[in-house]
């Protein structure tokens, strides 16, 4: 299933992310950012399903939550940042 | 034991905190710190208490709550965040150490001190309108006296900081969990709390509500921007260097939840109503001047009292060896005595928590009067 990673700049924003999509029935699971695109270091990450990525990101940008990027899981088991 | 100390502590806690303390000292990894079970259960509880926290104390967001090992760490870091060398402050005459010490060890600060009577808040919020000229840099008040339970005019401390665009500090140890601590309404730069008061959490917790900016006291691990070598900007992982206290926050949240499900204003009147029958009980005997306000609205469930001829310190140790828990001496308030009156002699303090009954306060009032000279 191809899925979609909201990197946050911390472990509460990625939690403030998370119950923000739960409200709206959107499954988000919450993970450590894989180091290839941690940037400077540890942090957390939302997984999404991508039936949901677009949703997700209206309603965060709604709650006026900014993600520092949001990823495609490749399946070569790479990400690559998509443009928002 | 007859427990009446609870402005110091509260040793009775619901058993859900005891439960929840034990279970994460065996269940809860480091928050932040992994993305295995036990380190995200922890995680998961340390954010459902700051959500907890949000909701009871109407902050906006769950990332201003901070967790701190007490108030006066919640304190430390707002003063040193808002208070620089040569700065004028203006407090009110009924601060703890946890206040006072701090601005003592900052250079060349002036202190101006609102000294008004005791259970007169008008006379309180006009010293504040008095005194708070353009120097001053930053506002400090307690929320409830720690020695007398006299409840501060903070709604109208608050407004003329507003009104003057002074950022405000409140220490609200005797007062979160009774009272309303409201962020939103009080628009103050900082609030500290202790969890172990009446949050009824552990000792060892603590918050700190920010609506500023803020420096941290200490630097380290946050689990965030780990390649940097500065703390983050962002809260709450600016304030909280190192491995976080699980156990108490897990028994915070608890303690936080029994607060919201019971209600403040439940709680609140039920340590008055104590509070008040302590105070008609010894204002009857003969000997004995207790401080408390004709008007219920303005104490809080704390009362302070002397006994003629007595030593504060051996009245408290009589009732102990008694088995009734009071405090005696100055409440690491010299200031608040000053400004009442009593630092020379100090008082003996009842102070009040949800599990107390009329009965202790029987009790208290039957052991004094037992131990009266005849």
């Amino acid at each position: 299933m191809v899925y979609y990673l909201i990197v946050c700049r911390s472990l509460t924003y990625a939690q403030r992310t998370a119950a923000v999509l739960e409200r709206a029935g959107i499954t988000g699971v919450i993970l450590r950012t894989p180091r290839a695109i941690a940037g400077e270091g540890c942090g957390y990450a939302v997984k999404v399903s991508e039936r949901r990525l677009a949703q997700a990101l209206v309603l965060l940008n709604k709650a006026e939550l900014r993600p520092r990027g949001v990823y495609i899981a490749e399946s070569n088991g790479g990400y690559r940042q998509v443009g928002l | 034991m007859i427990y009446l100390d609870s402005a110091a502590t509260t040793l009775q806690k619901p058993p859900s905190v005891v439960r929840a303390s034990a279970y994460a000292i065996t269940h809860m990894a480091s928050p932040g710190r992994g993305g295995y079970p036990a380190a995200m259960t922890a995680a998961e509880t340390l954010f459902t208490c700051r959500e907890a926290a949000a909701r009871l104390f109407h902050v906006p967001e769950p990332d201003q709550v901070v967790f701190t090992m007490n108030a006066t760490h919640g304190l430390n870091l707002a003063i040193k965040t808002l208070v620089e060398p040569g700065d004028t402050v203006l407090i009110s005459g009924y601060e703890h150490n946890a206040v006072t010490r701090p601005l003592t060890a900052t250079p060349d600060v002036t202190v101006k001190v609102a000294d008004a009577p005791l259970f007169q808040p008008e006379a309180m919020l006009e010293r504040f309108g008095a005194l708070l000229t353009p120097e001053v840099s930053c506002v400090i008040c307690c929320h409830v006296s720690n020695v007398f339970g006299y409840i501060l005019p903070v709604a109208g401390i608050a407004a003329l900081c507003r009104e003057r665009g002074v950022p405000l500090i409140l220490d609200a140890s005797q007062s979160a969990g009774a009272l309303p601590v409201h962020m939103d309404t009080l628009q103050a730069a900082f609030i500290a709390m202790p969890g172990h008061k009446g949050l009824y959490g552990p000792q060892g917790t603590g918050i700190l509500l920010c609506a500023a900016p803020v420096k941290p006291l200490l630097e380290g691990g946050t689990g965030s921007h780990s390649v940097r070598q500065e703390m983050p900007e962002f809260l709450p992982d600016r304030l909280e260097a190192g491995t976080h206290n699980v156990p108490g926050i897990a028994g915070l949240l608890e303690g936080l939840r029994f607060v919201l499900r019971k209600g403040p204003e439940r709680i609140l009147d039920h340590e008055r109503r104590l509070a008040a029958q302590c105070a008609a009980g010894l204002s009857r005997m003969k000997g004995v001047t207790v401080f408390s306000s004709p008007h219920l609205e303005h104490q809080a469930g704390v009362l302070s009292f002397q006994v003629d001829g007595q030593d504060c310190e051996e009245v408290g140790d009589r009732l102990g060896r008694q088995g009734i828990a009071v405090r005696s001496g100055l409440h690491c308030a010299p200031l608040s005595h000053r400004t009442a009156g009593t630092l020379e002699r100090g008082t003996v303090r009842a102070s009040f928590s949800a599990f107390n009954s009329s009965n202790d306060v029987r009790a208290l009032l039957q052991a004094l009067e037992r131990r009266r000279p005849s």
